[in-house]
């Protein structure tokens, strides 16, 4: 108890910007924090932790699960002096573009490279392939970093170089649960959103509010029903329904998934993870399963006003994108100037309104334009994000049933 | 096709005698040809409306929703630098792996048939095989690859050669399909072409050097020119071998697209496409005007003339 | 490549074995930079996939050495998306045929002056990314574009083709058919009129001619065409995905899923030297069954 309140009085601290060298020399901490940042090899190198005084990285976060590893280095300082050049590799249009030339000016970086990836499985073969080292930063799902701790990809993060961290909400921060804790400080919440049902009411008259229902309703619209091409999303519907894991690895368990899938592929219309909404836009499809993007486009337009967006109450995953550093880094300052940047409130409310996906940094989310925040294809309603009916994908894509199930569903959909 | 051959059956019952009868069913095969030939290009072209109809959507987000007119995403392509940058990326791809694919493409061709015969069989089989490995095969195996000699932690550079990968990986990579494509197609060409010019020209003690460039050369240059086309063509807009073996600050165009798919694909790149398709269709059109107005005065010396006085 | 070291054999007996010795050293120089190309970035990286198809699986993907058949075994196990991409890719090629030939033949023979342009004017709508021209396909063939304009017309709700195969074959004709033409326009357009005529006059009919020889001049590129539509085809995996919906399940989506959704090299590795082993086979098999009772006379023209 008495370590969280410490939590969440320091978070308050962060926020409240009190200049940190006043902070703690009042706090009469100021000796040690400078003895522990001349012991702490990360600070020392940097620049601008060596110049900084009073700057004090506390110790290297606990691996417990509990305590927010972000929020464990309130006396954080962020890197100021840049090596004038960021290389990331990211997926297209996915930082707003004020931002980036906000950087480019508050930290005189000159060149701002931006790569693009188009899914994580291709980022990872890449770099199983051997392709590290030639990026700062990039923007993987939070499933992936598993794997790419695992590969040595990508860098534990110096939470003494990034104050701003602090700001995330502990819940998104600690992504990984128990034994695999300590791979939350390998990562930097970026944002976040769900899977869900999607519908045209128009059409679809019955209520459907959970996946049982999804699949209940299937039949009726048979051959009028979409699903994103991806299998992590497509087993949480029967998973879900059936009240397990979504993330669930239990032959026994598949097994009654794939009975459920069996039944459900010749009702299939498409696979389609590019253009479902347009799918829905047109009726070819009246009932999805998908993610949220396009979504909010359709309610907005009068001819598909009746177009909806459902969190199934029966509980569905929720993916996040997170920040990562690349293993051996080229430009290293940069790297965390640029990730403590971007979880600056104002900017981070920027991104979430440009991007029209959910923030995980409680102090941007205040700032957020009211629109974007009430739409509930981007901010979960508060309720049913503490309810637990979000639950983060693991990284089990590569479990043999899990495989001989989807090749078996992605031959079979549309075909009675 | 089906068409041809019953007009052309009927036709050759009467033999040669019925010329009258000849020259209607072949009015009527011109006419077919002229409309096959101007469907193929709607065909082609169709497609590319909706592209550029569609480069003026006024939607936020995707490009398949439908949100009215606007000139947004001509000002989003020209205000923004990294579009420019993989545009520009692209060109580079396409254009550097064109003339390397080009030339060692038609050098291959033209050696290939002085090689004897136990050196072309295995030639052969390593074209083949390099059109058959399936893209996605050769991709990540170039990428194993290249990290195991020329990447971070390869053998080239532990011994202290830095190279990296960047621009001339994905061009070495492309090149490979490419220079076979060149080479079959060169191939194509020569195959059964009449030597006698070329003896002709050496009869008149013409260097083999001047032989080539006036009496080689020319005949292959239909070839010369498809191959450097497609090769461009196909490096340019590549996405698999690219996104595989490109390093830092070398994202094209494609990978921006195929990146884009997540949050949904904008129409920002239907606007790269129709300024494209606006500066070389106004550069063919003027290039066009140019060789007409020459061709009435007299020797025609554009590429485009060049090429199509091979025929006549 | 000076013009000294070009010098071929000329009748001279003394200088004839200087001038073997040189054409050797020409046929080199002419051969070398692709046989680099092909040794360096071809046979090298289908070692690799030839050791990957014997290894075992990583923990996290990948590959880790070892000796063991288990990855071909499951790839013989399998055979139907195989089979399901030769279908798509024998009626793809014989479309692109039908299509492309006719084409080929008009702009070699009947578009004079304006041949340069439309060959240009055939790959500059390939000048546009890949994926944005299927989502024109997706919006012409949509209940929005031609497809429900059919359905109105005719009252026929369910008719379609996006979602089927013909969505999908009219996708693999449109994205190759460049491939399948200009290797016909290049031996179309060195054709000799005055062989047509001479033909004609002989009191040959149209069909004849063509038959006897166009046909056979236009037989190399033939053969090219169709290898460069067919194999691409078998492999293509985002025209299936995104005209098919999804529902054709191929050779290609079967080595995406391996290499990239399962990161199992392995077993991606073994379906692909399978897949080339066949291919290759099969193509011998088709220039050799193509060619057979033609003399190939390659002379060389340097």
């Amino acid at each position: 108890m008495a370590e969280q309140d410490l939590d969440a009085l320091l978070k308050r601290m962060a926020r409240a910007r009190v200049p940190r060298r006043g902070f703690l020399a009042g706090s009469g901490l100021a000796g040690l924090s400078a003895f522990i940042a001349a012991c702490t090899p990360g600070a020392s190198s940097s620049p601008s932790a060596s110049n900084a005084a009073s700057s004090a990285p506390s110790s290297e976060p606990s691996s417990g699960g509990e305590s927010p590893s972000a929020a464990a280095s309130p006396s954080a300082v962020a890197v100021t002096e840049t090596e004038g050049t960021l290389l990331m590799y990211n997926w297209a249009d996915y930082v707003d573009p004020d931002n980036i030339e906000k950087f480019k000016t508050d930290f005189k970086v000159t060149d701002f490279t931006y790569d693009t990836y188009a899914s994580n499985e291709e980022l990872l073969t890449k770099l199983q392939g051997g392709a590290a080292g030639q990026w700062d930063i990039g923007a993987p799902t939070c499933e992936f970093v598993k794997a790419m701790v695992e590969g040595d990809f990508i860098e534990k993060l110096d939470w003494s170089k990034l104050p701003n961290a602090a700001l995330i909400d502990p819940q998104f921060q600690n992504f990984y649960k128990d034994a695999d804790a300590d791979l939350n400080n390998y990562h930097l919440p970026k944002d976040w959103g769900t899977t869900g049902i999607s519908l045209r009411t128009k059409v679809v008259k019955e209520e459907v509010k959970t996946w049982k229902q999804f699949f209940e309703v299937a039949p009726k619209y048979s051959g009028r029903i979409v699903v994103v091409d991806s299998p992590g999303d497509v087993f949480v519907a029967p998973l879900k329904s059936l009240g397990y894991s979504l993330n669930s690895v239990d032959p026994k368990e598949l097994g009654e998934a794939r009975e459920i899938l069996r039944a459900f592929a010749p009702h299939v219309l498409a696979l389609n993870s590019d253009t479902y909404d347009a799918q829905l836009a047109n009726e070819e499809a009246v009932l999805g399963l998908t993610w949220t993007g396009g979504i909010a486009d359709l309610v907005d337009k009068p001819e598909t006003a009746d177009t909806r967006y459902v969190i199934p109450e029966d509980g569905t995953l929720y993916w996040m994108d997170t920040w990562v550093i690349f293993k051996n880094p080229p430009h290293p300052n940069s790297a965390y100037a640029f990730l403590n940047f971007i979880q600056d409130p104002a900017v981070q409310a920027k991104e979430s309104e440009t991007n029209r996906y959910a923030t995980a940094n409680t102090e941007a989310k205040k700032l957020v334009d009211p629109k974007v925040l009430a739409d509930p294809t981007v901010f979960v309603p508060d309720d049913v994000v503490k309810s637990g009916l979000l639950e983060g994908a693991q990284d089990v894509s590569t479990d043999p049933l899990r495989q001989e199930i989807w090749e078996e569903f992605k031959s079979s959909i549309g075909k009675h | 096709m089906s068409t041809e051959a019953q007009v052309l059956t009927g036709a050759r019952a009467d033999g040669g005698r019925a010329k009258a009868r000849i020259d209607r069913s072949g009015r009527w095969v011109e006419a077919w040809l002229r409309g096959h030939t101007l469907l193929v290009y709607l065909f082609l072209y169709l497609p590319i409306v909706v592209v550029v109809v569609f480069s003026f959507n006024g939607t936020s987000r995707r490009v398949t929703n439908w949100e009215g007119l606007s000139l947004k995403w001509y000002e989003f392509v020209i205000g923004s630098r990294e579009v420019q940058k993989y545009l520009l990326n692209s060109v580079i791809v396409g254009l550097a792996t064109g003339i390397i694919s080009t030339i060692v493409g038609t050098m291959a061709a033209l050696g290939l048939q002085r090689t004897p015969r136990w050196f072309r069989a295995p030639f052969d089989a390593l074209t083949y095989i390099s059109v058959i490995v399936p893209e996605i095969v050769i991709a990540l195996a170039t990428l194993v690859f290249f990290a195991s000699t020329i990447g971070p932690e390869g053998l080239v550079t532990s011994v202290g050669w830095k190279i990296g990968f960047g621009f001339h990986t994905i061009v070495a990579a492309l090149s490979l399909f490419n220079i076979s494509l060149v080479l079959l197609l060169v191939r194509a060409r020569l195959s059964g072409m009449d030597r006698t010019h070329v003896e002709a020209s050496y009869d008149l003690y013409g260097t083999p050097w001047r032989t080539f460039w006036q009496i080689t050369f020319p005949q292959l240059l239909p070839a010369i020119v498809a191959g450097f086309l497609l090769s461009f063509t196909f490096s340019f807009d590549d996405y698999v071998i690219t996104t595989f073996v490109n390093g830092s600050g070398t994202s094209t165009i494609p990978l921006y697209v195929f990146g884009q798919i997540r949050k949904g694909v904008t129409p920002a790149t239907n606007a790269v496409a129709a300024v494209m398709l606006l500066i070389t269709l106004s550069v063919l059109i003027v290039g066009q005007l140019l060789t007409r107005r020459r061709g009435a005065t007299g020797r025609d010396t554009s590429v485009a003339g060049m090429i199509a006085e091979q025929g006549a | 490549m000076t013009s000294p070291a070009l010098a071929q054999p000329r009748p001279a007996a003394t200088v004839a074995a200087a001038g073997r010795w040189r054409a050797r050293l020409l046929t080199g120089a002419l051969v070398a930079p692709a046989l680099a190309w092909y040794v360096i970035l071809l046979v090298a990286p289908i070692v690799i996939v030839v050791l990957f198809s014997f290894g075992d699986r990583g923990k996290t993907g990948g590959y880790v050495p070892a000796f063991t058949l288990e990855n071909y075994a499951g790839a013989i196990a399998k055979p139907e998306p195989f089979f399901t991409s030769l279908q798509f890719s024998v009626i793809g090629t014989i479309l692109c045929l039908l299509v492309g030939l006719p084409l080929a033949y008009f702009i070699a023979t009947r578009a004079r002056k304006r041949k340069a342009l439309l060959i240009v004017l055939l790959v500059i709508p390939f000048w546009t990314s890949f994926l944005i021209r299927t989502y024109a396909w997706i919006l012409i063939l949509g209940p929005d574009g031609i497809v429900g304009f059919i359905q109105d017309l005719t009252g026929n709700t369910s008719f379609r083709i996006l979602g089927t195969t013909w969505g999908v074959q009219l996708g693999l004709v449109y994205g190759y058919l460049p491939l399948m033409v200009f290797p016909l326009y290049v031996t179309l357009e060195r054709m000799d009129r005055t062989l047509i005529e001479a033909s004609k006059d002989l009191g040959a009919g149209r069909w004849a001619t063509f038959r006897q020889v166009t046909l056979p001049i236009a037989l190399p590129g033939l053969i090219t065409g169709s290898i460069l539509v067919f194999i691409p085809m078998m492999g293509e995996y985002v025209i299936p995905q995104l005209l098919g919906y999804g529902q054709t399940f191929g050779i290609g989506s079967a080595l995406y899923l391996r290499f990239l959704e399962a990161r199992n090299w392995p077993s991606g590795s073994a379906m692909a030297v399978f897949l080339i082993l066949i291919m290759l086979i099969v193509v011998t098999a088709y220039v050799w069954f193509t060619n057979r009772g033609r003399t190939v006379r390659d002379v060389s023209v340097v």
